[in-house]
């Protein structure tokens, strides 16, 4: 089953852009958006690794939204921001991890009726990667399932091909 | 590890010394007198050397100055083989450069001892 | 109250001399003429009945006074060292125990025990009966000679050698390294002396050392160590600890005092310049700046010696909930990144005053860091020692004869990572006495020594450390496990699995290869408590076996509080952290080196060749390299081999930030740190990247024609 669970109460979403999508997280997942800064590589990691950025005195990884997706890589502007979210495993840590996005759009709520199940084709996107699709002002807006794109097995960093 | 000469006449006392440092894990070259000695270790350099001082040809004194002359064993420590009756020529000895010395007859834990004395 | 306090210092120490003659009975077993290990037995006996009488417990010095008396014999070859009296003073031993378990609301001791007890230690004196032999023993301690109380001395020792010491082939570094293993020792050079850059002569020695040493052993001793250089050297030693200076009431000495008592300065010169003191009389030149330090440092033992006395006579140690101790510890981590941060700052505003201040609060931090470290830091070997007993009494249980010996006991780990492995390596023992060890009549039969080995080990290996527990048993047979797997249900019957996989299998929960049930093991449970605790200290768990040879299970624990120093290097704009206690020199490496070496990655170092790794190429970083890189050679799993980078920036204080789940495969960095600048700087695992490397040359190899 496609889709993870449900989603059956008014939530308030993050929206942000890639490659000119319109993309979303729960609210309750973030933490705080900061500008980009130097992001330390760590060798021989998946191209969407990023890297790892100092928070504050704590290590934290960041992950290339436009790489994980698939998307074209892109330059960085001004607008380049790192999306901080908490991301809880299956058992129960919970981790905190930075997303590269193209730009923070605003903070919207939608009502379960404003969400559909996520198609299984069409989107380009890996359907398990969504907990649903939202329409707002006749846009599509990708709701992402962060704990399960952040999860160790999709991030799973063992060595790339070179 | 460290490689170290013994220089004595007397094959049974260059015996006792060699397999005593043999036993603790040193290399060991051995010389009979102060002449052979000296062209030994113009091919091979070892990190230490033990002598007697009475020897043909060449005397543990005189063994010591020559060393002591050289680049590569101007620093090197010497230890040498005395007896107790032989006060000044443990002075001697040190006026020419020796680092140290063992009273004959002597035990191979002291022997050792004076090794990692000086050697470290 | 204040009986309260006193007693609590006497059962601890009385438990720790408990333990401590644990293992001197255990080793005296194995040589019984050991006279050294018998007075150490007896001392122990002896102190216990000592203090207990004088702290109220009365039972236990009455019981210990009879242990004692027979082993009196024993130490004055009256009787001599079996079997049977070492299994009776551990009775004994446990009884005291028990005595002291009771007193502290405890089960009451069994009274019948001690009377079975101290009738078969009786009953081991020859002839006499044992109120006599009491007797004649107490009058023989009587007649002995008083012996000087030998307790630990601080020495204050000047080591001034003559400027040609190195003609002889003399080298001062070893001298002060001797001292150093006397004892507990703070070495301060005095680098007065010492021309500039221009004017030196490398074979002239400028250098001269006060060594403040506090040992065992006396003045002759210390002597000693400089029989050969008498003609060289200046060497002056004084006794610090006399015990004016040591009287708790009088003030200790003022710097100023001291000075003047050690000949440096005189009456007069502490009178002009009394303040501040110490700018002052280096200002005027009276005296070095080395000169002071070294003052001062004295100053400081015989304080530190004043109080350790006081301690004495009070309470012996303070419990602290270990929360507190974390909260520290990561608070020190904080001040060492900011520190850092501080230091950068301060260099590049060029401001003297500032990196005055900033070396200060290194200096500072740095000891800081070294204590509270030191707080949570425990040497292994206490834990280590407590399996010894474990390891008799269970092998005795089911007729096994096993040796136990250990290796690494001063491995220091912090105290909840030692805690928490207890249990793990209880089970981990036990398993290897049980299923792993035959019995002797197996063993002989199999061509092996009858009597088995288990091998305790410790040992750091970069950010983790290794303990290890090796028996030569019988080893785990891989088709066995599995077999046993499917049986269970636990594995589907077509399953595929490697040897390594199957020895994993020992750790599953309900998993017994014991063919019996003994009141060992062999009920399933244990192994995967092992496999729980371990994964709980975020560590890993290996396992190696062959068949009729033996089983290695080793646990890999990370430091979890690690604060390292490291050498900072960059390659490209990377910066990169190596371990600094691997390195060992820095050495270039130019384009005709390479050139030279025909494409090979090794370097000649002083006519030993050295392998080398180019971090640029490992990691495919881009751009160019220097035309000069700098290879920092390390020592790895005993081997010497290069790491090349572009820069070598200096030391650095580094505090371990673990990478976190995502990062678990990169397994070449052992961590990550923040630098001066806020900037994340990797921590590089050189001993997996130096294994990566051979295992991946080594496929390239066998796979490449």
């Amino acid at each position: 089953m496609a889709g993870g669970t449900r989603i059956t109460e008014t939530t308030q979403y993050l929206t942000f852009m890639l490659h000119k999508e319109v993309f979303a997280v729960d609210i309750s997942k973030i933490r705080e958006v900061l500008e980009f800064t130097s992001v330390t590589k760590v060798p021989r990691t998946p191209q969407f690794m990023c890297g790892v950025i100092n928070l504050r005195g704590s290590v934290v990884p960041v992950v290339d939204m436009r790489l994980k997706f698939n998307l074209e890589a892109s330059e960085k502007t001004v607008n380049t921001c790192i999306i901080i979210v908490e991301i809880t495993h299956d058992d129960g840590e919970v981790t905190v991890m930075g997303a590269l996005a193209d730009s923070v759009q605003e903070v919207m709520e939608l009502e379960p009726s404003q969400i559909e199940d996520p198609p299984k084709i069409g989107t380009r996107l890996r359907s398990d990667f969504l907990m649903g699709v939202g329409k707002h002002n006749d846009r599509f807006i990708m709701l992402l399932d962060i704990d399960r794109i952040f999860s160790p097995e999709e991030l799973s960093t063992i060595q790339a091909a070179a | 590890m460290a490689k170290i000469m013994t220089v004595d006449d007397s094959a049974s006392v260059r015996q006792m010394v060699s397999l005593t440092m043999k036993g603790a894990g040193y290399d060991v070259v051995e010389a009979v007198d102060g002449k052979d000695a000296l062209a030994k270790l113009k091919g091979d350099k070892v990190d230490m050397v033990v002598t007697d001082l009475n020897m043909p040809n060449m005397d543990g004194i005189e063994l010591i100055r020559q060393l002591r002359a050289l680049a590569d064993y101007k620093f090197v420590p010497i230890i040498m083989l005395t007896t107790e009756s032989q006060a000044t020529r443990k002075q001697e000895g040190k006026d020419a450069g020796a680092t140290g010395w063992i009273v004959k007859p002597f035990k191979p834990a002291q022997l050792l001892g004076v090794i990692k004395k000086v050697l470290g | 109250m204040s009986v309260e306090i006193d007693t609590s210092a006497f059962t601890e120490e009385a438990y720790e001399l408990l333990s401590e003659l644990e293992d001197s009975l255990l080793e005296l077993e194995e040589s019984p003429g050991d006279q050294e290990l018998i007075g150490r037995v007896f001392r122990a006996m002896h102190t216990i009945k000592g203090s207990g009488a004088m702290f109220g417990f009365d039972a236990v010095a009455e019981f210990t006074h009879e242990v004692e008396t027979v082993f009196d014999m024993a130490r004055n070859g009256t009787i001599s060292v079996t079997k049977e009296l070492i299994n009776l003073t551990l009775a004994a031993r446990d009884q005291i125990r028990a005595i002291l378990d009771a007193a502290g609301g405890g089960s009451p001791a069994n009274e019948e025990n001690a009377q079975r007890i101290i009738a078969g230690l009786r009953g081991l004196v020859p002839g006499a009966g044992g109120g006599a032999a009491g007797g004649a023993a107490a009058a023989k301690g009587k007649g002995k000679k008083p012996v000087v109380e030998a307790g630990p001395h601080s020495y204050r020792i000047r080591v001034k050698p003559h400027a040609d010491i190195f003609a002889n082939g003399t080298n001062p570094i070893l001298l002060l390294n001797e001292l150093r293993e006397m004892g507990e020792s703070r070495i301060i050079a005095l680098t007065d002396d010492l021309p500039d850059i221009g004017a030196l002569d490398p074979e002239q020695c400028y250098l001269s050392w006060e060594v403040f040493l506090t040992t065992e052993k006396d003045e002759n001793a210390i002597q000693d160590v400089f029989i050969f250089v008498d003609d060289e050297c200046d060497v002056n030693v004084r006794l610090l600890d006399r015990e004016e200076n040591l009287s708790t009431d009088a003030e200790p000495k003022k710097l100023g005092q001291i000075l003047v008592e050690r000949g440096d300065i005189d009456q007069e010169d502490l009178e002009e310049a009394l303040q501040p003191l110490g700018d002052r009389l280096v200002d005027a030149g009276v005296v070095g700046k080395d000169q002071i330090r070294a003052a001062l440092t004295e100053q400081q033992l015989v304080q530190e010696k004043r109080e350790k006395k006081k301690k004495a006579e009070a309470a012996t140690s303070v419990r602290v909930p270990s929360d507190k101790l974390d909260n520290l510890v990561d608070l020190v981590g904080e001040l060492v990144t900011v520190q850092a941060r501080l230091n950068q700052t301060s260099a590049s505003v060029g401001d003297h005053d500032l990196q005055l201040i900033s070396e200060e609060v290194e200096r500072l931090t740095a000891e800081l860091r070294d204590n509270t470290m030191s707080i949570r830091m425990l040497a292994i070997g206490t834990t280590f020692n407590k399996f010894k007993r474990l390891v008799r009494d269970l092998s005795l249980e089911l007729g096994k004869k096993i040796e136990m010996t250990t290796e690494g006991a001063e491995t220091e780990l912090d105290k909840t990572v030692i805690d928490q492995l207890n249990d793990p390596l209880v089970h981990i023992i036990r398993n290897s006495i049980d299923h792993g060890v035959e019995n002797p009549k197996d063993r002989l039969a199999a061509g092996k020594p009858e009597e088995g080995l288990i091998h305790l080990a410790a040992v750091h290996s970069g950010a983790s450390v290794l303990i290890s527990v090796a028996d030569d048993g019988k080893g785990l047979d891989p088709q066995f496990l599995k077999r046993k797997a499917i049986e269970k249900g636990i594995l589907p019957p077509d399953v595929e699995l490697t040897d390594k996989e199957a020895y994993q299998l020992i750790f599953g929960a309900g998993f017994s290869t014991a063919e019996k049930i003994t009141n060992v093991s062999g009920r399933g449970v244990g192994m995967d408590v092992v496999r729980k605790s371990i994964d709980a200290l975020r560590g890993q768990i290996d396992v190696q076996s062959e068949l009729g040879k033996g089983t290695t299970i080793t646990l890999k624990l990370p430091l979890t509080l690690a604060i390292i120093e490291g050498l900072l290097v960059e390659i490209a704009h990377d910066f990169f952290v190596l371990p600094l206690a691997a390195v060992e020199e820095c050495v270039e490496l130019s384009r005709d080196r390479v050139a030279n070496a025909h494409g090979r990655h090794v370097i000649n170092v002083r006519d030993e060749i050295v392998p080398y790794i180019r971090i640029r190429d490992r990691f495919g970083i881009e751009g160019e390299s220097p035309e000069i890189e700098q290879i920092v050679i390390s020592e790895v799993d005993d081997k010497r081999v290069g790491f090349v980078v572009d820069r070598v920036i200096g030391q650095h204080q580094t505090v371990i930030k673990n990478l976190g789940k995502n990062f678990e495969h990169s397994e070449e960095f052992s961590g990550a740190t923040i630098l001066g600048d806020g900037t994340v700087a990797l921590i590089l695992d050189l001993q997996k990247m130096v294994r990566f490397v051979q295992h991946e040359e080594a496929e390239e190899n066998s796979g490449g024609e």
